[in-house]
């Protein structure tokens, strides 16, 4: 494919409406760098020191649960790396900052093993972690979040601080199971106080974590397209760290059988799962950017509009996308009726365009995968009208080399007519006269019967030689015209044949055209038509010229025309026909005669 | 009788200069062309002129054309074209404006003198000749339904005559009838097939032979 394109068609993409028309948007980073060789030094260096940070503010943690701490600095890990990542995304900055947070908050609520002011700390603070995880789940893969998610995060953070300060307010360090040696703000210690807030506020806590889902559930519903196919892995993880962290918190304030840190293991092994989520988002996006190598070989094989628009749409998850042919009438004032759309021109080369997309503009958001595949369907189109080109080139030189062979063949049976006319029969004749001068001069009745013999075969022959020459030519059609010579035809067949010919003389190579056709439709009728009589008749129109050859006959001709005795014959006239650009149709029903209309373009 | 003739086949028309030698007749001017024949008989306008079809300059129907050109400037010549082509749409365009003293003749005649003598006289009589080999194919034509059905032997043999453009008397004389025999059978030819009676022996001929090639369908 590349051997007959130079090179790649060039994509131009602006967002129709919404960007003012701005003809080129900014380019963004393309998530396809992050494993560009640079960026690796500073995330490596960010990990070690992120890493180094949580081993130490765990401390105490690993001698009492190596585990859980394990466990705690494999989240932080994760997390921040997952962020790093994300960074690099469009719009995606805020979210990689709420991720990068959730991780490193994540190893800060375990710091109350150093006893002090920690376990004060993490009382009040330790659920900030679950704000930034779904502070990130609410925003991704969007640039903002929605007033509603602004809201419910706002909410859930005032309830969370304002309800955990009650509690940290009207208890003692000994309540909360920390040893009393830490500090505490025990400003009105109250047991019962404390134990009916501890409810409330986890509980209230809890209907937050079911709200979070019930929002995850609505934009899961609501996202549509390749938005959809992206975060759904990243939604699934949510919903189901979310539903761990209500159902270990519900145990934990109900002081179920569980013991804390198994929950809080628990917790933070399939909390895992969010930023493998996205880290398996970005992998898809991958995946789908490979996947218009499969549109180029798709549509490289059929190559018309709607194939790569369907193809388009399938590879893009965009059922509403439309790809316009840069010809029709409805690509202009495109940026006026498609307000809000992603309008992208394709060209092939430095060319004018050739195609437009008009798209959900939430493509946007994938750049690297819309532009790669906008590229391909360039490439199938610009090489579709090639091909077409190319092929319709092909088809003009084999018509013009049939017009080219039925003019030799024409001039070269003129050519043989005129020979045998001037040489053969001539000589001939001027033989016979001589004879019949011969004879007129002997009185020898033996030399009479013998010239008069030899007289005989000549005239015998003579005629022979005519009817070949007129075979061969007929030089009546070159000087009277086709009437004359379909008259011509019709009276040496064993049929009675009317004809009605052209009002007017016509064009050489037509007259010969439609003589040689009459005589090969006719010599059909006479051989397999078994037909009481036919008829020819030649109309010329303005621009068109007919010839209809009806005969009452047995008909059934076009049945097996491609395999019968007649196809011959057939195939002669519609090869002769189709060399001036016109065509010939059969309608032959069985019993019926048969009636073969041959239409040339002229004028 | 006095001919000249124009044929753009040396060796044809040296034959046909020495046949017509042998039976006496004075060949005025031999030529290659209709415009050399025209130069040839100023001087004194023939009985006859024997014409080809294709000739120089342009090879395509010089004889009919110079046919034009003779009648117009001699009326009294006959005009005779001896032709290669068996065609009728010939015969009928050279006897459509060529309208008395002319006949269609194809070269085949040359075997037969007898025939090719009588047709020189009859077009210097101011008569028209058809080639009988025309004329039969016409006859022979197959036809839908055949109106010629109508006729009986006697008649058909009046009608050929007829188109090969025989006066009453001639066709009497072939035939060994009496002119006004020849004139019924004529009369009930005409009512049969019907046509109108012509005022001329030579707008005979053209109807009949408009009538027998239109009969064909």
């Amino acid at each position: 494919m590349r051997a007959t394109i130079p090179s790649l068609p060039a994509t131009r993409t602006w967002l129709g409406g919404v960007a003012g028309g701005r003809e080129e948007s900014r380019r963004a980073a393309r998530p396809a760098r992050w494993f560009a060789h640079r960026p690796w030094l500073s995330v490596t260096a960010i990990l070690l020191a992120v890493g180094c940070f949580c081993a130490l503010i765990q401390g105490p943690q690993w001698r009492e649960d190596a585990a859980l701490a394990t466990a705690n600095l494999a989240f932080s890990l994760v997390f921040v790396f997952t962020g790093l990542m994300l960074r690099r995304e469009p719009g995606q900055r805020v979210t990689a900052w709420a991720l990068m947070l959730a991780g490193v908050f994540r190893c800060l609520d375990f710091a109350d093993a150093w006893n002090g002011a920690w376990p004060a700390y993490t009382t009040v603070f330790g659920g900030v972690d679950r704000i930034f995880g779904a502070w990130a789940l609410l925003r991704y893969p969007n640039s903002s979040l929605s007033v509603l998610h602004r809201r419910y995060l706002i909410a859930l953070t005032a309830w969370m601080l304002a309800g955990r300060t009650l509690i940290v307010v009207t208890s003692t360090a000994q309540w909360n199971g920390y040893s009393p040696s830490s500090w505490w703000p025990a400003l009105v210690p109250d047991q019962r106080l404390s134990d009916t807030l501890n409810y409330v506020v986890h509980g209230g806590e809890a209907l937050g974590g079911i709200g979070l889902i019930v929002l995850l559930v609505i934009r899961l519903t609501r996202t549509k397209g390749l938005d959809r196919v992206v975060i759904t892995p990243i939604m699934a993880a949510g919903i189901i760290a979310v539903t761990a962290t209500i159902v270990s918190a519900t145990m934990m304030t109900l002081s179920l059988s569980v013991t804390p840190n198994t929950a809080y293991l628990t917790e933070s092994v399939v909390d895992l799962g969010i930023p493998i989520a996205f880290l398996v988002a970005a992998l898809q996006r991958m995946l789908l950017i490979r996947n218009v190598t499969e549109l180029t070989a798709q549509v490289a094989a059929g190559g018309d509009i709607s194939a790569v628009r369907h193809a388009l749409r399938s590879v893009l998850h965009d059922p509403t996308l439309d790809l316009l042919d840069t010809s029709e009438s409805s690509v202009r004032d495109l940026d006026s009726h498609s307000p809000g759309r992603l309008v992208s021109y394709i060209r092939a080369g430095q060319g004018a365009p050739i195609a437009v997309v008009v798209a959900d503009p939430v493509l946007a958001r994938y750049r690297e995968l819309f532009d790669a595949a906008t590229a391909a369907s360039g490439l199938a189109l610009h090489n579709a009208q090639l091909q077409a080109k190319a092929a319709q080139e092909k088809l003009e030189q084999v018509k013009a080399s049939r017009a080219r062979i039925l003019e030799v063949e024409l001039a070269e049976r003129r050519r043989l007519e005129r020979d045998l006319h001037d040489g053969v029969q001539q000589h001939l004749l001027s033989i016979s006269a001589g004879l019949t001068a011969a004879m007129a001069r002997t009185a020898d009745p033996a030399a009479t019967a013998a010239f008069a013999q030899a007289s005989e075969g000549l005239k015998a022959v003579l005629s022979e030689l005519r009817d070949l020459a007129h075979g061969i030519h007929p030089a009546v059609l070159s000087q009277c015209g086709l009437g004359a010579a379909l008259e011509g035809i019709a009276e040496r067949l064993p049929l009675p044949v009317s004809v009605q010919g052209p009002p007017r003389r016509l064009d050489v190579a037509v007259e010969a055209t439609l003589y040689y056709v009459a005589c090969e439709a006719l010599a059909n009728v006479v051989k397999h038509a078994d037909a009481g009589s036919a008829q020819v008749a030649v109309r010329a129109g303005e621009s068109l010229l007919e010839m209809e050859i009806a005969d009452d006959g047995i008909g059934g001709v076009a049945a097996d025309a491609s395999h019968g005795r007649a196809s011959h014959g057939l195939a002669n006239i519609t090869d002769r026909v189709s060399a001036l650009d016109g065509d010939v149709v059969i309608d032959s029903p069985p019993g019926e005669g048969t009636r073969l209309v041959v239409r040339i373009p002229c004028g | 009788m006095r001919v000249a003739i124009a044929e753009d086949s040396g060796l044809f028309r040296s034959s046909l200069d020495l046949l017509l030698r042998s039976f006496r007749t004075e060949v005025t001017a031999s030529v290659a062309s209709g415009a050399e024949l025209l130069a040839a008989i100023r001087a004194g306008p023939p009985d006859v002129v024997i014409l080809d079809i294709r000739m120089p300059p342009s090879f395509t129907d010089e004889g009919i054309r110079t046919a034009h050109e003779i009648r117009a400037r001699y009326p009294g010549v006959g005009i005779l074209i001896l032709s290669t082509y068996a065609e009728t749409s010939y015969a009928t365009q050279l006897l459509d404006t060529v309208r008395s003293g002319v006949g269609y003749l194809l070269k085949d005649n040359v075997t037969d003198a007898e025939a090719l003598m009588e047709s020189l006289a009859r077009v210097a009589a101011g008569e028209t000749v058809v080639d009988p080999a025309i004329v039969r194919r016409l006859l022979e034509r197959n036809r839908k339904p055949s109106v010629l059905e109508a006729l009986n032997e006697r008649e058909l043999d009046v009608l050929r005559h007829m188109a090969e453009g025989r006066s009453n008397l001639g066709i009497g004389r072939e035939l060994f009838l009496s002119s006004r025999t020849v004139e019924t059978h004529v009369t009930s030819v005409f009512t049969k097939l019907g046509l109108s009676p012509s005022d001329t022996e030579n707008n005979r001929v053209r109807a009949v032979l408009a009538f027998l090639r239109s009969a064909g369908t």
